[in-house]
């Protein structure tokens, strides 16, 4: 049996040691692909998609000139998708959008867009995965439960393994905290740090912390455990707080509540953010569109500058465009169901390996190479570490990237 | 994981010691550390035991699936999220630049690994559980998020 | 007989896998059209596990299996995996129409007797 070696692309931790099996031409082995990873992958032998128009098989060509047939009649089209696809790809998206004045957006807008603002900003002090696999004596995942959307997060980082300064990681040297409105599965791996809020308490909690931190009696939860808290966060020699969904969204625009509980803590210690992205590569795309445009997310080139406003966010623009285009997402799945359906209201164009809701519903359907496996590029970890990974397997499909350059020279 | 008491109450209780063994309670024990087999209780093959003798098999089987050191895996369960490959001091000890450090092994002398999504194990005699030195080690117990893996 | 919740979403590793081997499997139906609630709220609706609930508000409307919540008490909060059925129900309208609430969905839950909702239904609704 030869394995090769290859990179995942099935979350935003971007795993580089995985080995595959590929003598048959599909995946019958691999090793250390997490659950989620091998799903990941396994779903490259399923339900591929074909290209299609209205439902009917034609050829690549033909699909992809009536995207562009589509795409440049619109007077305002969307290019939405983009966090699991790779920089290259999302680089051709801009090109192609700033040709048509479209608007672009992705998840962030309205999932971790705001936490990742700050951190890509600066204004929010920030590290790598290596940073805390070497350093950090204490994780907080907040919102978030990597067992489930990451999982090697704890054993590739910020728990278990050995580092530089925590040579005795977990067992002596290493606490991990979860806050969370359950006990999910990585509570009940640090069970004494494990701190239950209502949803929407963040924010209180949040000023109980800066109050035992303080030396005052905190005000909100149990009085013992938040003081035993302050007391580990002042005893933590590099934490790191990883803010998920749950937390993003509960704070939404008290944001800098979360600023101020970390320029608190970096008055006593060192302590990081590090935001709990979910796909592969969405930092990838803000990343770019922030080098080219100012902004993260929910831009506009139909007046030629770059415009940045709710109105181009997808909940807003899946209902003003006029044609839209999916590319690395599943918005149909995805979106609530008011923007959802907006959004199937319109002639769309999905550009994906293999079958979802989106591509269901969509007019013209472009299949095209698995990024990861089939297609090589580069992508950007959640902790903004660049990720460069080959294709182990060939295809007769086009790349993300050349599709999309295809249909910008077919316009 | 089922109990002894769960056991006994299952056994004939009426200590006829033709197992060896002075009680059922014993024995119920002995099944537990598959010291013993169901088939060495003749009582049970007697047919007004035959709900209770098929109840035992059912309670006993996955015991038929756990290593010599009392491992059992349960793959539907398991993440993969490879806590236990890190954490387990034989893999550690055997892969300073891989496990140690969060990677997935490249050598044969590790017990964990994750492979096809799920945690294998391999060479269990290298368990600390397991052998005249055994410690009660329960690493991968510990940092398990789904309750994949038990000791019996 | 009905109750009142308010509903947080959340990811699961076994309901992802399901939806990679194919959104329209039983098995991804089965693990995402499924509200998790509290026992005392089981009790109120005088449902078991397994029992149709119709989970609905303004923005739109369910029908999914009630499952019994395995954590400490959490009256009035129900959890649902993160997917086509629960979006049904999520606001987009709320103060910044770009933050959607995927974490606090008010929703009225009652026993009933139809159908867990399709996936293929939730498409059409879509394009209707």
């Amino acid at each position: 049996m030869i394995m090769t070696v290859c990179t995942c692309t099935g979350c935003s931790l971007l795993c580089e040691d995985i080995e595959v099996d590929i003598e048959k031409g599909t995946i019958s082995h691999a090793k250390n692909l997490c659950r989620k990873g091998w799903a990941h992958f396994q779903a490259l032998f399923k339900e591929r998609t074909k290209p299609t128009i209205d439902g009917e098989a034609v050829t690549l060509e033909a699909a992809i000139n009536k995207a562009a047939e589509i795409l440049a009649n619109s007077k305002k089209s969307l290019l939405y998708g983009w966090s699991s696809t790779s920089i290259e790809a999302q680089a051709a998206g801009i090109d192609l959008g700033k040709k048509l004045g479209a608007t672009l957006d992705d998840t962030s807008s309205f999932c971790e867009g705001t936490l990742i603002e700050l951190v890509m900003a600066g204004k929010i002090p920030t590290c790598t995965l290596d940073d805390v696999r070497n350093y950090a004596d204490t994780s907080v995942f907040w919102g978030a439960d990597p067992s489930n959307s990451h999982p090697r997060h704890l054993s590739r980082f910020s728990y278990y393994p050995r580092g530089e300064k925590r040579q005795k990681s977990y067992e002596e040297e290493r606490s991990c905290v979860v806050v969370d409105v359950r006990k999910s599965a990585t509570a009940t791996l640090c069970p004494n740090y494990y701190y239950r809020l209502p949803p929407g308490a963040d924010g209180q909690f949040i000023e109980s912390i800066m109050a035992a931190l303080d030396g005052k009696i905190p005000k909100f939860g149990d009085k013992k455990r938040m003081i035993e808290l302050g007391t580990l966060l002042r005893k933590t020699e590099y934490g790191v707080i990883f803010p998920g969904l749950g937390m993003v969204l509960s704070l939404q625009e008290k944001m800098d509540l979360l600023q101020k509980l970390v320029a608190r803590l970096n008055e006593i210690t060192a302590f990081k953010v590090v935001p709990m992205v979910e796909h592969f590569n969405t930092r990838g795309f803000n990343q770019l569109l922030l080098d080219q445009t100012g902004f993260i997310n929910s831009v506009s080139f139909q007046d030629g500058a770059p415009v940045h406003d709710p109105e181009q966010s997808v909940i807003a623009a899946a209902r003003s465009c006029d044609a839209a285009l999916v590319i690395g997402s599943d918005p149909l799945s995805a979106l609530p169901f008011g923007t959802a359906r907006a959004l199937a209201q319109k002639p769309l164009i999905a550009i994906d390996p293999h079958r979802s809701l989106t591509t269901d519903a969509a007019k013209v359907v472009i299949p095209s190479a698995m990024c990861g496996l089939e297609a090589g590029g580069t992508a950007i970890r959640m902790d903004g570490v660049k990720i460069t990974f080959d294709p182990v397997m060939k295809s007769d499909l086009p790349s993300d990237e050349q599709i999309l350059v295809m249909i910008k020279e077919a316009i | 994981m089922v109990g002894a008491m769960e056991i006994y109450q299952l056994l004939p209780k009426d200590a006829c010691k033709e197992c060896g063994y002075a009680s059922c309670m014993a024995l119920a024990v002995a099944l537990l550390n598959r010291e013993k087999k169901l088939e060495d209780c003749p009582a049970l093959l007697n047919p007004k035991y035959a709900e209770k003798f098929k109840k035992l098999k059912e309670l006993l089987a996955p015991l038929e699936k756990a290593t010599e050191t009392g491992l059992i895996i349960h793959p539907e369960k398991c993440f993969g999220c490879g806590n236990c490959v890190v954490a387990c001091p034989v893999n550690v000890a055997a892969e300073p630049t891989r496990c140690a450090v969060g990677l997935g092994p490249q050598g044969e002398k590790v017990i964990l690994a994750v492979e096809d999504g799920v945690v294998k194990c391999m060479n269990v005699k290298e368990c600390r559980r397991f052998g005249p030195n055994k410690v009660l080690c329960n690493a991968c117990l510990v940092t398990c998020p789904s309750k994949a893996i038990e000791f019996v | 007989m009905d109750a009142e919740v308010t509903i947080v979403t959340f990811e699961d590793i076994f309901q992802y896998e399901a939806g990679k081997k194919g959104r329209y499997t039983d098995e991804y139906r089965d693990l995402s059209a499924r509200i998790i609630l509290d026992k005392q709220d089981m009790a109120k609706l005088g449902a078991k596990d397994g029992q149709k609930l119709r989970v609905q508000n303004d923005i739109g409307s369910v029908v999914v299996a009630a499952k019994a919540s395995e954590d400490d008490p959490h009256p009035a909060l129900a959890f649902m995996i993160n997917s086509p059925w629960s979006s049904q129900l999520v606001r987009d309208d709320i103060c910044d129409p770009s933050i959607p609430g995927f974490k606090g969905i008010a929703a009225k839950v009652s026993p009933t007797e139809e159908s867990i909702t399709q996936l293929s239904e939730l498409l059409q609704r879509m394009r209707a």
